[in-house]
Parts: structure tokens; sequence; C-alpha cells
């Protein structure tokens, strides 16, 4: 290997992007300017754990009201339109006494406005208990009619993402309405034969690399396949979107497919839910402009003014 | 708000709320507010709106901008369908259990999402028993959510007709620390006291000592309290020479009884002038 190559950022100049899986409540304003620069218009932050366990509902409640709030604000000073996917996760769906009460509570938010699937559900460890919450929160996105994204585990991989499309099945879910997240060169094929969308996380060390998505992507080609940054507490890379389409147009992919693993695909997969509408990403474009065109210093609904960054001077 | 506004006011938001949703959607929101069980379905319904109504800014036509006069609510003339909507089958709650009432909208509040939050506290003014909604409001000072902060600052009624002092000197405060509209704040003038002026001039040394403009409208709540301590104060703005603030802290004193400082404007040969022509209102800044 040679030198790597820097991340040029004209490379995708005017192309936009929308990053279907990124935990923005664990990332810094920084990050969320970044992403706007490169292209991001819109995402998806789906529920999930916080690296540790919660001990009550409450910490549940006010996790998922963040999502449809404060986070939500949070992301429109960027100009960035933020979705959700709301649900209890694998691993804290082994605390069952909690696990209950969550299930009960998830009913007054999975109908919120912008709440674009149940997510992210599935295994972790493979348990009971697990598969027990998995398949009672497909039948509420079957009762709600909405897209299910789904985790599929680290270890034991190939078998948890075959067992969690059997099931889902075998509940009478539609493989097109289930997104099935974090696949690999192993699980893709079956994923795809199977008619549910895939989903592949560009996280380094432990998920995929951006140059096996590009030979993804040219040996199975755009259809179905999404592109996502998986952002989290971890290291991780909130432009592994945007990156993955610039090496995408270095390594030959035409700009449709990249647009459609980029953009468009998961847009179709999570517009099912009724709730997402491109018109808003622009509207929240276009509301800053005009008030700075009409001379307007102060920056409505919270737009944030840009730092310097690279000045040493903070005023 | 007076009782006999209540009338206009529905017949306004009824009016208005028939002719922006299809007729499938008003026929849904009419079996909600008919319903025997109405204040669990207009919960349901109060989340579900934007999906049944879209989320079109409202469009009026002549004789709903008269109601909306009429009514005193000319300011939910840019809001959007959902928004009205929202605020709407709220004001149709049954408001003769004041312990149900409360719990229904309180149990609304604790998992509202952004645009629900807007639209929660937008409805403040349309609730009945204004007294027990004090608290809410006071809370819903504190967040930090640009758009729900708007919705109770700008255009609402309900935080000068009911909140205490503290709160309200909060809610002045926070609409300049973070950039709100001061001119849309309702009752701005008539609620203006000696405490808030004082820590509204603390707040501009604040400002000044950063090195950073003072908004003018700031001063408009100071003009009725100069003394001679507060005059101290506004000479340093004077001195600063910034046009804009020396205008308004001249309009300030203009509304003041205070003669020292009524004379000091006077030796600044522009601000004088200014004050004759009948060039400064608080509506020019």
């Amino acid at each position: 290997m040679g030198e790597p190559e820097a991340f040029d950022i004209s490379a995708v100049k005017g192309m936009k992007f929308f990053d279907p899986h990124v935990h923005m409540t664990s990332r810094t304003t920084d990050d969320y300017q970044a992403m706007a620069d490169a292209g991001v218009v819109a995402l998806i932050e789906p529920a999930f754990w916080l690296g540790q366990p919660r001990t009550g509902l409450d910490s549940f409640r006010d996790y998922y009201s963040s999502l449809i709030g404060w986070e939500r604000f949070r992301s429109s000073q960027f100009g960035i339109k933020h979705y959700c996917t709301i649900g209890l996760n694998s691993r804290e769906a082994n605390n069952e006494s909690l696990a209950e009460q969550v299930m009960e509570i998830l009913p007054l938010f999975i109908y919120k406005e912008g709440v674009v699937g149940i997510g992210e559900i599935g295994f972790d460890d493979q348990t009971a208990a697990e598969e027990k919450y998995y398949r009672l929160q497909l039948q509420l996105a079957k009762e709600a009619g909405l897209p299910v994204q789904v985790h599929t585990p680290h270890r034991d991989k190939k078998k948890g993402t075959q067992r969690s499309m059997d099931i889902a099945l075998e509940h009478g879910l539609d493989p097109y309405s289930i997104i099935i997240d974090h696949n690999n060169e192993e699980t893709v094929k079956e994923v795809l034969d199977r008619g549910f969308w895939a989903a592949f996380t560009i996280y380094p060390f432990t998920k995929m690399g951006n140059e096996r998505m590009v030979e993804i992507v040219k040996q199975y080609g755009p259809e179905r396949i999404m592109v996502n940054s998986a952002a989290d507490w971890g290291i991780s890379d909130p432009l592994a979107v945007p990156k993955t389409a610039a090496l995408m147009k270095m390594r030959g992919l035409s700009d449709q497919d990249i647009e459609l693993v980029t953009y468009r695909n998961a847009i179709t997969a999570f517009a099912q839910s009724g709730q997402i509408d491109e018109a808003d990403f622009n509207a929240q474009k276009n509301v800053d402009l005009t008030e700075k065109f009409e001379g307007n210093t102060i920056l409505r609904g919270g737009q944030q003014p840009r730092t310097d960054k690279s000045s040493i001077i903070i005023s | 708000m007076k009782r006999d506004d209540t009338m206009a006011i529905q017949k306004a938001l009824l009016s208005i709320v028939k002719s922006n949703v299809s007729a499938d959607s008003q026929n849904w929101l009419e079996s909600i507010i008919e319903s025997a069980d109405q204040s669990n379905k207009i919960s349901q319904a109060f989340v579900m709106v934007p999906r049944k109504t879209g989320k079109s800014i409202i469009q009026l036509n002549n004789d709903q901008k008269v109601l909306l006069e009429e009514a005193g609510i000319s300011y939910i003339s840019n809001w959007t369908i959902d928004r009205l909507c929202r605020v709407w089958l709220l004001n149709t709650l049954n408001s003769e259990d004041r312990e149900k009432l409360y719990a229904t909208v309180e149990r609304l509040f604790l998992s509202a999402e952004m645009n629900e939050a807007v639209a929660l506290y937008s409805a403040l003014p349309f609730l009945a028993h204004p007294e027990i909604w004090v608290k809410r409001c006071a809370e819903g000072i504190r967040s930090n959510i640009g758009s729900v902060l708007e919705a109770i600052i700008e255009n609402n009624p309900y935080p000068s007709e009911n909140l205490d002092a503290a709160a309200w000197n909060q809610l002045v405060l926070k609409a300049f620390f973070t950039e709100k509209n001061i001119k849309l704040i309702v009752g701005l003038d008539k609620r203006a006291n000696l405490e808030l002026a004082l820590t509204l001039i603390d707040y501009a040394k604040e400002r000044w000592a950063a090195g950073r403009k003072v908004h003018p409208q700031l001063w408009r709540l100071v003009g009725k309290f100069i003394n001679a301590e507060i005059f101290e104060h506004l000479k340093v703005g004077l001195q600063h020479y910034d046009q804009i603030e020396q205008r308004a802290i001249a309009l300030a004193v203009s509304q003041s009884d205070y003669q020292p400082a009524k004379d000091y404007i006077n030796t600044f040969p522009e601000l004088k002038l200014a004050r004759s022509a009948g060039n400064l209102n608080w509506d020019s800044f």
C-alpha cells in the first residue's frame, strides 16, 4: 500500500447525501457542520443503546423524546433534516422486566412525525429474550405500517442475519419494508435474493471498509443497496457516506449508481413510512438563504452562524 | 382570554380548519371531537394531525381575516395547518373537569416531539383555566429549542397575561439572549418593571464589556424607570457613539420624567434633531 489518499471533498461537490443510520446524540456540532458541508441533507438516527445499559424506564422515555425533540432541533441548526427510528435494541431486550415496560411506551412514540420506522431492532447474542422482543416489535411495525431497520449481530453474523429474515417473513412482513443493516460480503447475496434492502455500515476496523463497498456495488449493482456511517460514540466517521461516494466516483462508478446507494435508495425504503418529504430538505436550506438575503442577521429557527475553526481567535 | 372572546375564537378557528383540510380529514376531525371518549381520542389525533392535514401555511379568505381580527388572533395567519388543527383540537377539549383537562394536556407535553411542543405552547392562550398552565409555560421558557421558544415568546398573549414577575422577566431576558424578535412579544411595554430594567442594564454592561452590541429594544424597557443611578449607565452607552444604540437610548429617555437625562440628550445635536423630527419610535429598531 502506498500513501493513503486524502479525502477531496470537491470530488462530490454538488451531490447530496442521505445517511440512513447515524447516532447524532453522540456527536459534536463540528460533525454536523462537516456533514452539512460535505452534502449530507438528511439523516436517520435509529434508537439504540448508549454504550451501557439503562436501568429505568424514564431513561428510555427521555432518550426517545430527545430523538424527536432536542436532537431534531440540533440537526436543523445545520440545515440537516433529522428523522429517527424508534425501538428497543437487542442488547437491552435482555433485561426482560424493563423491556416489558419499554414495549408499553413504544406506541407513544412510533406515530410521531418524522419517525420513519421501528429500529434498530434484532439480534445481538441471539437469546430467547432478544427473539421475543424482536417478534413483538415486528408485529408493532406491521400494525403501524412502518418499515423496520434490523441490526444484525457482530458475532455469528451470517446465521443471525438469516434468522432475522426468516422471522420477519414468518410474521408476514413484506421484505421490501425491511432494511437489513450491517451487511458484509457473506450476507449480501441472500439478503438481496430474498427481496430485502441491504444496508452497509462503513465503520473502521469492525464493519465494512469503503473499498470493499465499491467492489460490492460493482458486483451486485445499486438496486436495494444503501450505505450508512452508523457513527456513534465509538471510533467512527460521520462522513462515511460522502467519502464512500467520492471513492466510488474515483473508481469509476456512474453518478447514477452512486446517487442510488448514497441517497435515493434510503429515501425510497424509509419513505414507505409516509414520513419523508424531500421538499423538506430543500426548505431547510432555503430558510437559511432567504434570511441572509434579506440582510437579517438573526438566524431564525436557531440556524447557527459559522465559526472559523482555523482561527486562534474565538469571539 | 376573555369569555366573550371564546365564541369568536372558536368560530374563527373552525372556519379556517374547514377551508384548509380535505373533506376526508374534515370528517376524521369531526368524528374525533364528537367521540364519547373525547380526551383520549383527541390525544391520539393530536399526534396524527400532520399525516391527515399536511403542513402547508394556512390560506385565508377576506371574511376569515376579519374573523381573526375580531377574535384578536390575527397573529395565527402565518401558522401551518397542522399547528392550527392541533390548537383547535385542544381548544375543543372539554374544560368542565379541570383536573382531567390538565392531565390530558400535560401527558401530551411529556412525550411531545418538536412540532407538537410548538403547537402545545401555542395553544396555551386557547385553553380554559389559564391559571393551571403557569408552571408549564415557565418550564417552556427553559427550552433551548428555537421554534419552541418562539412559540412561547412571539405572538403569544398567554405569558404576559398569566406569568408572575420572575417568570415574565426570564422570558424577556431569554428573548434577548436567544435573539428572538422582541417586537413580537405581546404585552412587552405593559409588563415593564424596575427589576427587569435593572437586570437588562446589567446585561447591557456585560455586552459592552465583551465588545458586543446591545439590542436597541432593550432600552424600551428601561425608559420608565430612569433615575440617577440608571442615568449614569445610559451615559456610558451614549458615549459608545453607536448611532442605533444612541437613538434607542434617546427614545427611552424621552419616555421618562427624569429631567437631567432629558437635558443631557439635548447636548447631542443629532439626537435632539432626530427626536424633534419625530423620527424615533420603537418600531424603527
